[in-house]
């Protein structure tokens, strides 16, 4: 019996995760300068690792021309509030040479290569999301602008299906509501009018928040906010917010020459990484809601869904599929729904993916001699802890690989260490926070795009670390 | 009582939560262990991604035997839900504690 007892004991103090402090990914004081080494890499028996270029600034993804060269491109804005110009880089035998320059309104989140162009994703922090045709010489167009990305989330994808391109808007806020949270992403102070928007009419159900109000000099002073309001505007019940286009949360699509925006699904958190399947599938990878601000939610996977046009994603008040209130912070209060109706039936996830895995740019393997053909490999950022919520060890910072069609989640490319993290975190010169990843015109070799070094502080700030970001290439032997 | 919280504390230390990736050719399993498979990615990958420390601690590595852990699955601990007959059947959970068992015997990442 006490032998009962002491494993009880074991397994309770173990468990007991109010006690227990985050160890984020990136909770560290001061991380080394960066030098990646492949052999502190772990992949599959088989597979090799190489370094393709070094020293870039912010990478978040790539694309290849019709002649197999690889581009990348260079983000131009980090969380920690660090603008820069975005670029759009060549790379040829480890050394890259600029194509062409954005301007400050970062982060350039996607390029894919259709037909002589690139076509980029520009998030939008400075001045709104832009779709960008940017030619083989580097003259920049913009087929569309003006799109909502100047909060937490931003532009993402593209991809190009049917001659159109098809891109993603991330969400305002956290979970539907602006809050002060926003303003410590640093965007509230500059745009106090902003908020989220819906893709069709939405009637709410006057559910409000009352928090501090970080915009004036009182610090007593409270605001009072509805969902997909302005901060400190309170909902009504049965108040119509009028669906609109773009809309935040969602994903769009333009003809691929530029023109009239059309809806292809909302209702989507953070809706980041956009690939076809073999099969001509769209999918997207979902950033789920945190642990912050006003409506925070606890547990919620990142998802993988496949799109469906005109399908309803379930958020803000539903997640993973699943209803809200199951996501409710331990000894918190209840998480209560935002709509007074549901817009419509929300679907099953593809797969649900690790919580503030930060699971991000998507490509799916079609050649046989890579392997794994017909699955997906995703690239896990990690996690934001203690920002976005408490960890107890490092989440993401790794490949992982997915069978679509069962859901399965599986480890491609990890660090070495008795832990899982960055290699920041654990002293080695392995994957740092990998972004996204790309198959080469052949299917032959992935490609990870590894952002580089993104540290947070206790008290949830981000601090990038600019010139540590890596291209990585995984062959089969 | 020292002997078996110093025997716990060797077992914790000894027994790395990490397991290799494996490629998606190399992996053979029956139908009973896909199964218990598909139910641990729905239930628990998501906090225990595989079978390591996440949002919740790591499960590879927990020493308690089967019955505590079944007895957490539908009780819930600390932070962790419980997952009721209605959410996880007798059957699915059987399958859970199968792939559990099943990742644990797997070949373990060097460190």
């Amino acid at each position: 019996m006490k032998y009962l007892a002491l494993l009880c004991l074991l397994t309770g103090l173990y468990s007991c995760y109010g006690t227990r402090t985050s160890k984020g990914g990136g909770e560290i004081s001061s991380p080394a300068p960066r030098t990646p080494n492949t052999a502190d890499l772990v992949l599959p028996e088989g597979y090799t690792a190489e370094v393709l270029t070094t020293g870039l600034n912010f990478p978040t993804a790539m694309a290849f021309d019709e002649q197999g060269t690889p581009y990348v491109i260079e983000a131009g804005y980090s969380y920690g509030e660090i603008f820069t110009n975005p670029k759009l880089l060549k790379v040829a035998n480890g050394k890259t040479t600029v194509v062409a320059t954005g301007e400050k309104n970062g982060p350039w989140t996607g390029i894919t290569f259709y037909k002589d162009n690139f076509y980029i994703a520009e998030g939008g922090q400075g001045e709104g999301g832009k779709i960008l045709k940017v030619t083989a010489d580097g003259k920049i167009t913009a087929l569309v602008k003006d799109l909502p990305g100047m909060a937490d989330h931003h532009t993402n994808g593209p991809v190009v299906m049917n001659d159109h391109i098809y891109f993603a808007i991330g969400s305002a806020t956290n979970a539907g509501v602006v809050g002060p949270d926003n303003a410590d992403f640093g965007w509230l102070k500059r745009h106090p009018e902003l908020h989220d928007i819906p893709c069709d009419d939405i009637t709410l159900n006057g559910v409000n928040f009352e928090t501090d109000n970080p915009l004036t000099a009182d610090g007593k002073d409270k605001a009072v906010t509805g969902a997909y309001l302005p901060f400190n505007t309170a909902a009504k019940d049965g108040q119509v917010i009028k669906g609109k286009l773009p809309c935040t949360g969602s994903v769009l699509r333009i003809p691929v020459g530029g023109g009239k925006i059309q809806l292809v699904a909302w209702g989507l958190r953070n809706p980041y990484g956009l690939a076809v399947s073999p099969q001509g599938k769209l999918y997207v990878t979902e950033n789920a809601a945190d642990e912050r601000g006003s409506r925070p939610l606890w547990g919620v996977g990142d998802v993988l869904w496949e799109v469906k046009d005109g399908t309803w994603y379930g958020w803000p008040d539903y997640s993973e599929g699943k209803p809200v209130k199951l996501f409710k912070t331990p000894g918190g209060t209840a998480v209560q729904t935002l709509l007074k109706n549901k817009p419509g039936n929300v679907p099953k996830p593809v797969a649900v993916l690790a919580v503030h895995s930060s699971s991000n740019g998507i490509d799916f393997s079609n050649n046989e001699s890579f392997g794994y053909k017909g699955n997906a490999f995703i690239a896990q950022f990690g996690d934001m802890a203690p920002n976005v919520g408490k960890v107890l060890s490092p989440v993401g910072f790794k490949v992982v690989w997915v069978d679509v069609a069962t859901g399965e989640v599986k480890d491609f490319a990890v660090n070495k260490g008795k832990k899982n993290g960055p290699a920041s975190r654990l002293r080695t010169g392995g994957l740092e926070r990998p972004v996204s990843v790309k198959f080469d015109p052949s299917g032959k070799a992935l490609y990870i795009v590894d952002f580089g070094i993104l540290r947070t502080t206790p008290e949830g700030q981000s601090v990038p670390v600019e010139n540590s970001g890596v291209v990585w290439k995984i062959t089969k032997r | 009582m020292r002997t078996i919280i110093f025997l716990c504390a060797m077992i914790c230390m000894a027994c790395t939560a990490r397991r290799m990736p494996v490629t998606s050719e190399n992996r053979t399993e029956s139908a009973q262990l896909a199964h218990g498979r598909d139910k641990y990615m729905q239930y628990c990958q998501k906090c225990h991604p595989m079978g390591e420390t996440g949002l919740g601690p790591a499960l590879n590595n927990l020493p308690a035997p089967g019955f505590i852990k079944r007895f957490q699955v539908r009780h819930g601990l600390g932070a962790m839900p419980a997952f009721k007959q209605d959410v996880i059947s007798r059957n699915d959970l059987n399958g859970i504690m199968r792939y559990m068992r099943s990742m644990k015997k797997s070949e373990k990442l060097p460190v």
